[in-house]
């Protein structure tokens, strides 16, 4: 149920679980990834896991121009995936994209879901650094003649 | 833990079906106690290594391979080596190595036999915990997820139907049944994921693999359901009365997709007993009380119990100081000895003055002589030669002679 604390849940997901990618054997040059939806860094770690957090942050495309989903989960409806993220479709330029983000993970004053508003503040720097990728591959390379590069002589 | 006697249960709602009666009886049923009681992957683990084993048969190489034959060895001096030889002539055979795990017709190693120890007993209490921890895990969503199931469009966990589902008869109202309750998606996933075994497996008539879909829980004996579900892909089908640890934590990995009936869910109390109250059909079995009950550390750390008696953040660092020589660092020096300032300055001091009065000398020696220096050295030095010379002219030497006694 919803009762069960994330330390318990990720003691139980830490050693294996679907969505762990490991690489590089055992050693020390051991990488872990995590594929789940809501892992900003899709590392496998408690802060970032998306299966062990009750908020979890995620940012993916929307799939239409440069909009992009940003998704938040809904503390309180931990036990219905169907409705658990709060999505909200971020389509204007970069920095008011930016702004709301931000504004909804650490401000005070929001004009989405939660009102006092501490969600996550300690995932803001990477859900930005996700937000600027997500942008950018999705933006087309512009056509036309190209930049000269001028270090290249 | 007696205070849970008040607790009121977490609901669960039943998800109607099309073509349901909307009045069928109560929207939610009450959270049977099984679901959350203690979690423990370990026991789950284990009890499930051990349970796969019971459905092995024995198998064993012939207990006479490889001894058939009246070998004997040649002893030394026959610059071959000592194994036992198979005797005669007239054929290949003759003279060849035998019986040793290490000839060509010798027995294997360590030949298998049948009375290996193929079972595992468990103890009971553990098996029961072993499912009552399943089921546990199995109530929450992330664990299904990390488990791999596709629980994303489903509207809750867990997740009870209507006992409507346990009176049809064909797979196709099946398949629209998942399909209504987002459950399908993960009977999908196991259809599509049927691939052929890896390995020697493949000849033993286990040829095809696929993924795990979810498990269907019914109520109600003897029901059609079994029927209706039993041709997909990676769903499984079991009565409440008869969960078994192998189809709820497959492969020992907990967090199976669970769907249950509503008679189901509501005989689970029955089967599994509660905190208080013992099972009916598992006689004096309790559910395992968790042994913590809240086991989420960061309130207990931020409740204010504990915030009240913990000391306060030591922010001052204090870092370690390097240790300077006073012999070479003046201010150490000066901090160990007031007076060494003073002393310091007049061994300066003094050093200064004599390299001057040295330099002095030396210049002064060094520079030619004035016109009156030079003049008056020649006249002192005239003066003492004109005393010298009249010293000489000294005449009356017999008193000095008389003066010291000497027989002259």
């Amino acid at each position: 149920m919803a009762t069960v604390p994330d330390a318990l849940i990720w003691e139980i997901v830490r050693k294996n679980n679907a969505f762990l990618v490991k690489q590089f054997g055992n050693g020390n040059a051991k990488v872990q990834f995590s594929k789940e939806k809501n892992n900003l860094f899709n590392v496998h770690s408690f802060k970032y896991s998306g299966l062990a957090n009750k908020k979890t942050v995620s940012v993916q495309p929307a799939g239409k121009d440069l909009s992009v989903v940003l998704a938040t989960t809904k503390s309180k409806k931990q036990n219905k995936p169907a409705s658990v993220s709060h999505r909200s479709i971020l389509k204007k330029e970069f920095s008011k994209v930016a702004k709301s983000v931000i504004n909804q993970l650490t401000n005070i004053i929001c004009f989405f879901q939660v009102s006092d508003n501490y969600y996550r503040p300690d995932l803001k720097r990477a859900a930005l650094a996700r937000l600027s990728v997500v942008r950018r591959s999705l933006q087309v390379a512009k056509s036309g003649p190209k930049k000269r590069n001028r270090q290249a002589i | 833990m007696a205070a849970s006697k008040t607790i009121t249960r977490p609901l669960v709602s039943v998800q109607f079906l099309d073509g349901d009666m909307a009045t069928d009886g109560g929207s939610t049923v009450p959270l049977p106690d099984v679901l959350r009681a203690a979690i423990r992957p370990d026991i789950v683990r284990f009890v499930h290594a051990s349970l796969s084993r019971n459905k092995r048969q024995p198998y064993a190489v012939s207990k006479r391979a490889g001894h058939q034959t009246s070998a004997e060895s040649w002893g030394t001096g026959r610059a071959v080596s000592r194994i036992p030889r198979v005797p005669g002539g007239g054929t290949h055979r003759a003279g060849q190595g035998a019986f040793g795990n290490m000839c060509r017709g010798g027995r294997m190693f360590g030949p298998t036999k049948t009375w290996r120890r193929w079972h595992r007993r468990v103890n009971i209490n553990q098996r029961r915990y072993a499912v009552v921890s399943a089921l546990a895990a199995s109530a929450v969503p992330s664990l299904v997820q990390a488990r791999g199931h596709r629980i994303e469009s489903v509207p809750e966990l867990p997740l009870v139907l209507s006992d409507s589902v346990e009176s049809i008869e064909k797979t196709s109202s099946a398949i629209k049944i998942l399909k209504q309750v987002g459950a399908y998606d993960d009977a999908e996933k196991a259809k599509e994921s049927v691939g052929i075994r890896p390995g020697k497996g493949k000849m033993r008539n286990r040829r095809y693999i696929s993924r795990k879909g979810p498990l269907i829980v019914y109520g109600t004996e003897g029901s059609k359901v079994v029927k209706a579900f039993r041709n997909l892909i990676g769903v499984d089908i079991a009565h409440v009365d008869r969960l078994n640890l192998l189809k709820l934590a497959p492969g020992g990995h907990l967090g199976r997709f669970i769907v249950w009936t509503k008679s189901a869910f509501e005989k689970l109390d029955k089967v599994f007993g509660t905190f208080e109250t013992p099972s009916e059909l598992k006689k004096g079995y309790i559910l395992p009380r968790p042994k913590m009950t809240n086991a989420d550390l960061t309130r207990i750390i931020n409740s204010d119990e504990v915030q009240s008696v913990v000391r306060p953040i030591n922010k001052d660092v204090r870092r370690k100081v390097l240790k300077k020589n006073p012999l070479k660092n003046l201010d150490a020096m000066l901090k160990l000895n007031p007076y060494a300032k003073t002393a310091k300055r007049m061994s300066l001091l003094a050093e200064k003055q004599r390299i001057k009065t040295k330099k002095d000398k030396l210049v002064k020696k060094r520079s030619p002589l004035t016109k009156e220096e030079a003049i008056k050295i020649k006249a002192a030095g005239r003066a003492w030669y004109k005393t010298m010379i009249s010293d000489s002219e000294y005449t009356e030497f017999e008193n000095f002679s008389r003066w010291l006694g000497a027989t002259q």
